[in-house]
């Protein structure tokens, strides 16, 4: 028998993130979403193909052009945070030991002498990774096709590096938040999708104290674009929005990353999977 | 309540019992599994996998209680320093290589990565492996899977090793082999527990079987009965080979041989003999006179009627 020390929870999730990356990064999955996240960055294409084409081919918004920067933030806005995050943590988070049990390659993880919450962390750590490689270039080539158009690309620089830490940090919650979803419920995915498209929305809509209960509460203070006004919902939004402090949402998010995380640990840990026969 | 099983007792189960949801897994069990090697047969849906999966620590039971070389299992990870596990499932990190896949599993027990990849060296070369070790998992054979699965069992040196179905679908050479290589493990003091639904394949590693059906210990220690019994059944036995009609042809020479048929790519034959089939069609396999044998299997409908006869009893 080789080595009794048995290794730290850090320690044994960083093997499992091993082991795990490159599984998520050649998924169908991955390659799935890949496509889902290359959708911005062909639409950010067409638009600087036209303009360069045809000047007046500009978006415009009430009769106005829409300048590189102003289109940027909104693409962030309505296909990043409002969709692309929130798609990527449902699909990814509730899945993460979801797969391994339908893969049946858990046995393999859960007959080692590490804790179970390891094999979560681990695998949410590699989800981290695996989101962040496919997102954070797609927005790095929306903003060099599209920002050029009007502005300068050393101008905005900072603002691109304020989107990208954002959107990390909205993959890091969204996903802690639907791990939990993964290792508690049923049909997680059903539920995932109708927190994310359903509940978010809706309560963000209204004034009170239930958008506290959402990420993406938290997420909009961290956005460095204003808010687009491109429907009515986005009015409505917009009237009553209040945006807590950045420090505020920092720590609302990091929070709720802990906290969501810690919960999907200990259920994984209290929870019997069996395999289908 | 029982007595307490003895201290030297690998496996102590005290009315265990598995239920999911309305089906019984398991029912009542109590036993003890001595040190040695252990064979666990049954049919299909006996009750095997659940065992398995409850001294493996992967399901809580229902009621009782079980203990795994004197401590309870259930959440008990620092236990599975100890154990080494081979799953029954046909289930891989396919684009893993053989070495890459057994060193990270080893690397879950807390070694260095140096040290991990040496053992898994190790644990290939005893499968017969190393030759394959850095091919990708999907392009093993299924007995080459088979072997994988062991060595990740093995590779950090257990003192038990659980085996859940470990011959299913190899060729005649390879259960040879993993046959042998068992017995050795027995031998160097390895407590080894060896499911399987054929009673040849279990009584050529152990004598100490325990006969498990519908979720009860039906008999257990050293059941001669059920080798007298056997030999009264018809043993039937899938092969996949290169060269059906050959292999048939040398069949129909033996007198053990009751009947063949064809299937696919396969040859199935009723024997009343199983023990000297498995022994000449492995040496078949290994002077290669007749093309290669791929996979051997065997219904568990062989065991089913002497279960039946047994529980009748």
């Amino acid at each position: 028998m080789t080595g009794t020390q048995r290794p730290t929870v850090f320690r044994s999730a960083l093997r499992v993130f091993d082991l795990s990356l490159g599984q998520m990064l050649w998924s169908r999955r991955s390659v799935f979403l890949g496509l889902l996240v290359g959708g911005p960055v062909l639409l950010a294409f067409a638009i600087r193909a036209a303009v360069a084409l045809e000047p007046r081919a500009l978006p415009r918004v009430n009769g106005a052009a829409v300048s590189g920067g102003a289109l940027f933030g909104m693409i962030i806005w309505l296909l990043y945070i409002r969709f692309i995050v929130p798609v990527l943590g449902v699909f990814y988070g509730t899945a993460l030991i979801a797969d391994e049990v339908d893969d049946k390659t858990i046995t393999y993880l859960f007959t080692r002498p590490i804790p179970r919450s390891a094999v979560l962390l681990g695998k949410y750590l590699a989800y981290l990774v695996c989101t962040v490689l496919l997102v954070l270039p797609s927005v790095m080539l929306v903003y060099f096709f599209v920002v050029p158009l009007t502005g300068s690309i050393g101008d905005s620089f900072p603002s691109l590096l304020e989107d990208l830490a954002m959107l990390a940090v909205g993959l890091a919650a969204y996903g802690a938040v639907f791990a939990l979803v993964g290792a508690r419920l049923k049909r997680p995915l059903v539920i995932g999708l109708v927190y994310a498209f359903g509940w978010e929305p809706a309560v963000l809509l209204f004034p009170g104290y239930l958008k506290r209960l959402t990420v993406g509460y938290y997420l909009q203070a961290l956005v460095p674009h204003a808010m687009p006004n491109d429907s009515a919902v986005s009015i409505l939004m917009q009237a009553f929005r209040e945006v807590p402090s950045l420090l505020a949402s920092l720590t609302a998010l990091a929070v709720i990353t802990a906290v969501t995380l810690w919960q999907a640990g200990e259920a994984v840990e209290r929870r019997e999977y069996v395999l289908e026969q | 309540m029982n007595a307490p099983a003895p201290p030297s007792a690998v496996v102590a189960a005290d009315h265990l019992s598995k239920w999911y949801g309305q089906v019984i897994g398991l029912n009542d069990v109590t036993l003890t599994v001595p040190p040695g090697i252990t064979g666990l047969l049954g049919p299909n849906g006996a009750g095997k996998s659940t065992f398995m999966k409850l001294i493996t620590g992967q399901l809580k039971p229902s009621k009782g209680e079980v203990r795994v070389l004197g401590e309870p299992i259930w959440r008990n990870p620092a236990l599975y320093f100890r154990i080494g596990f081979c799953p029954e499932q046909d289930a891989f990190y396919e684009r893993m290589t053989g070495l890459e896949w057994v060193t990270a599993l080893v690397g879950l027990n807390g070694v260095g990565e140096t040290q991990a990849a040496t053992m898994a060296h190790r644990a290939l070369e005893t499968v017969d492996l190393l030759e394959a070790k850095d091919k990708k998992i999907g392009a093993y054979s299924k007995g080459m899977r088979q072997r994988v699965k062991l060595a990740q069992a093995l590779a950090h040196d257990p003192d038990l090793m659980i085996l859940d179905e470990p011959l299913a679908g190899m060729d005649p050479i390879g259960r040879r082999k993993t046959i042998r290589l068992i017995k050795e493990w027995g031998r160097a003091g390895r407590s080894i527990i060896v499911s399987s639904h054929i009673l040849h394949e279990i009584e050529s590693m152990t004598s100490n079987i325990l006969l498990i059906n519908q979720g009860r210990i039906l008999a257990e220690g050293n059941v001669h009965q059920i080798r007298d019994l056997i030999d009264e059944h018809p043993h039937t036995v899938y092969i996949k080979a290169d060269e059906t009609r050959a292999l048939a042809r040398e069949f129909l020479s033996y007198d053990d041989v009751l009947s063949l048929r064809f299937e696919d790519q396969a040859v199935v034959v009723e024997t009343g003999k199983p023990d000297v089939f498995y022994a000449r069609l492995t040496a078949l396999a290994a002077s290669g006179d007749h093309g290669s044998i791929h996979e051997v299997t065997s219904p568990d409908d062989n065991l089913q009627a002497v279960f039946k006869y047994l529980v009748k009893q």
